[in-house]
């Protein structure tokens, strides 16, 4: 069973098509990166593959569970990182990741908790309201969120931006490890050459039309690197 | 600086026009012409109870406090400033990154609010006062001393307000004396009547000294000067103590949400987020405004019964079983505040469904905020003394508050200020609030005349909200289910 299943994804704004009829298969265990230039309906995917946003017509099965029928499964099963981080202006750091976990019904919410303030280094921020948080610290509680209740699979919406560089190489880690030993990322990203080192599956998205899909080698063909690529595939260079 | 006051009233008319859409925003100021034209045809009525002098006395009180509540920029500045998860920024916050003053932003907060509310309020009523003057025959001179007279105690108002709410930016301290001080000063006018209320309103004591009251015009101009002095100093006080660069104090907070959860254990289901709810209405001073938000609509409906009472010489009782029917409509007020807190976006990053998050509100506002309602019903019994139908008087104020905050729930969900403003949502609150609404303000009227039959049809369109409530509860699922978090 593939992790990621759609066909035929469609969605409308009033008149503006988002999305325009999109197939894709994503098998468990890839390290999946979208990419497309701004408006081409990444985030849009994104939600509608998280059970956050219903497709005009079409289908798509997460984990093998329907999107549309049964989007809380999905996001009991998924972890999400949105576009905007926006943790709870009134929680502290550390209730908002107790709030995650118990949302989520986990056991061992604590120790959970514990681990995952220690992967980023939130000790001291543990107990700042989440308004007086950087947005840097912010990003980061929003990935511990999305991790803490060790997810099959997880959706990342430019996960790098406004990280420093220190925690970029740990969050690649991080992820490098998280794909190894079995799970699954999807990441919408303008990020080419970090995700050029981490993704193995890519595709291209314009204008809500998936243009191009592959592992990097297929899509980066002739070009030196990515970006001469995807500067090709979306017209910017000839 | 003109170009910056006129981008901020643009930026203000629109923020005002996203909330209700241009056209009812225009119309308010049409509104405020009809009703200050309305009491002055009526006026007659009004002075026979109302000395004019009192009716004045009244007048520049209520402007004073009106512009008490524009003007303090203070809090509202520093709200902007600080609200970083939001979706929406202000002119105000550009200081931050741009080569801009904080102060001159602040003032212009000021200047534009001062134009901005003179044209939404003061201006409409004297237009209205004018259009009355081919039946009332009122005098020009008398309606344009009214206007500056009026306009200098609200420029007061909002100067005071401006000067609190900056002293809290710089010091708690200063700004717990500066409102002893100011309680103090109207406390002694109002509760022990030591000094006269025009020692603290100079537009007052000017107003005083002209005609139809006396003619004595050097004397009211030293008050107009003292008042503008007054005025000058605070603004220009306000100004001076805006911070150049402002940084919010981080606040901490230790693990309460753990002690609030374990408090809402008995609700398996909604514990956590009730316990959310409640912490988040602690941190960010919800409760405060939400009981604050009772105050302007029931002066207005004390307005309102002393005008139809006085104005239109109607003689209906208003007993405290109307005014509880009243209270719990205003309940829509406090389900709007619980949609207001924060954003609910990350919302959407975990297993909760839209439906789930609004029965969380509705049972946040059952356990913990309807309490303001009884509150405020207990109050206004006390302050008339009118406590013998209390009995009957806390149920009418619950149940139609709870029917209230369910329909409103229903119809607008999360969006409760967006979508009100929709013409077919609009429609079916009007309808769904005001047929009980009328008939309890009718049947309350009869309570003295026929005791027995009022009880009975009060319990009968008690029982019918009860049973809407439990009918809209149902269909909240089917409503909401399958929306979305977020803007």
């Amino acid at each position: 069973m593939p992790a990621i299943e759609a066909h035929r994804l469609l969605k409308r704004y009033g008149t503006t098509e988002a999305l325009r009829g999109v197939d894709l298969t994503i098998e468990k265990g890839e390290f999946f990166g979208l990419f497309g230039p701004n408006g081409a309906g990444k985030t849009t995917m994104l939600r509608i593959l998280t059970g956050q946003l219903r497709p005009t017509a079409g289908e798509a099965r997460v984990l093998g569970v329907d999107v549309v029928r049964e989007p809380l499964t999905v996001k009991s099963l998924v972890g999400i990182v949105p576009e905007v981080e926006s943790p709870p202006s009134y929680l502290s750091a550390y209730e908002y990741l107790y709030f995650v976990g118990r949302v989520r019904r986990l056991g061992d919410v604590d120790a959970r908790v514990g681990r995952w303030l220690e992967f980023f280094d939130l000790r001291e921020e543990r107990d700042t309201l989440c308004k007086d948080l950087s947005k840097g610290t912010r990003q980061k509680l929003m990935l511990a969120a999305a991790f803490i209740h060790d997810p099959q699979l997880v959706f990342l919406d430019e996960p790098f931006i406004n990280l420093d560089p220190i925690y970029q190489r740990k969050l690649k880690d991080h992820l490098e490890e998280y794909v190894a030993s079995g799970g699954t990322v999807f990441m919408a990203s303008h990020l080419l050459d970090i995700a050029e080192k981490l993704c193995d599956h890519v595709a291209v998205i314009r204008d809500g039309a998936l243009i191009a899909t592959g592992t990097v080698e297929q899509i980066r063909g002739v070009e030196s690197d990515l970006e001469s690529a995807f500067l090709r595939l979306v017209g910017v260079r000839p | 600086m003109t170009w910056l006051l006129r981008t901020m009233m643009r930026e203000e008319f629109r923020v005002h026009a996203s909330y209700s859409g241009k056209r009812m925003f225009l119309s308010f100021p049409l509104i405020i012409v009809v009703f200050a034209f309305a009491i002055a045809v009526t006026s007659g009525q009004l002075f026979a109870y109302t000395p004019l002098a009192d009716a004045i006395l009244l007048l520049h009180l209520s402007v004073f406090l009106y512009g008490m509540s524009v003007g303090a920029f203070g809090f509202l500045g520093r709200q902007y400033l600080e609200r970083r998860n939001g979706t929406r920024n202000y002119i105000v916050t550009m200081p931050g990154i741009l080569p801009m003053r904080l102060r001159a932003t602040f003032l212009g907060m000021y200047v534009r609010d001062a134009l901005f509310y003179i044209g939404l309020l003061l201006a409409p009523a004297t237009v209205g006062l004018l259009l009355s003057v081919p039946i009332t025959h009122f005098r020009i001179t008398s309606i344009a001393i009214l206007f500056a007279a009026a306009l200098l105690s609200f420029l007061l108002g909002m100067s005071l307000s401006f000067f609190v709410s900056t002293l809290y930016m710089r010091s708690r301290a200063a700004f717990g004396v500066s409102v002893a001080a100011v309680s103090g000063l109207f406390a002694a006018a109002g509760a022990l009547h030591v000094i006269p209320v025009s020692w603290i309103l100079p537009g007052l004591a000017a107003h005083d000294r002209l005609p139809p009251f006396a003619t004595d015009l050097p004397l009211a101009l030293s008050y107009v000067a003292l008042n503008l002095l007054i005025v000058a100093a605070l603004a220009g006080g306000a100004v001076v103590l805006v911070p150049e660069r402002f940084e919010p104090p981080a606040t901490v907070a230790r693990e309460e949400l753990p002690r609030m959860d374990a408090r809402f254990a008995r609700f398996p289901r909604y514990g956590t987020l009730l316990a959310k709810e409640l912490v988040d209405l602690k941190r960010s001073g919800t409760l405060v405004k939400m009981f604050f938000s009772f105050v302007a609509p029931l002066l207005f409906l004390s307005f309102t019964a002393w005008f139809v009472r006085y104005g239109l010489q109607v003689p209906v009782g208003f007993n405290t079983v109307f005014y509880a029917g009243m209270v719990g409509f205003f309940g829509v007020m406090l389900y709007n505040w619980l949609n207001n807190i924060d954003a609910v976006d990350y919302m959407a990053t975990v297993p909760v469904s839209v439906p789930h998050v609004i029965r969380t509100k509705l049972l946040t506002f059952l356990l913990i905020t309807s309490w303001i309602t009884v509150g405020f019903v207990v109050g206004i019994a006390w302050l008339n003394g009118d406590t013998r139908l209390l009995w009957l008087a806390v149920p009418v104020a619950l149940i139609t508050s709870v029917y209230m905050v369910t329909m409103t729930a229903y119809l607008t969900g999360l969006r409760t200020n967006s979508f009100l403003f929709d013409p077919g949502v609009l429609a079916r609150f009007t309808i769904l609030s005001m047929l009980p609404d009328l008939c309890l303000t009718i049947l309350s009227f009869t309570l003295d005349r026929q005791a027995v039959l009022a009880i009975m049809g009060i319990l009968i369109v008690l029982a019918v909200l009860a049973g809407t409530t439990y009918m809209l509860l149902e269909g909240i699922e089917a409503k909401w289910r399958g929306s979305e978090f977020g803007d």
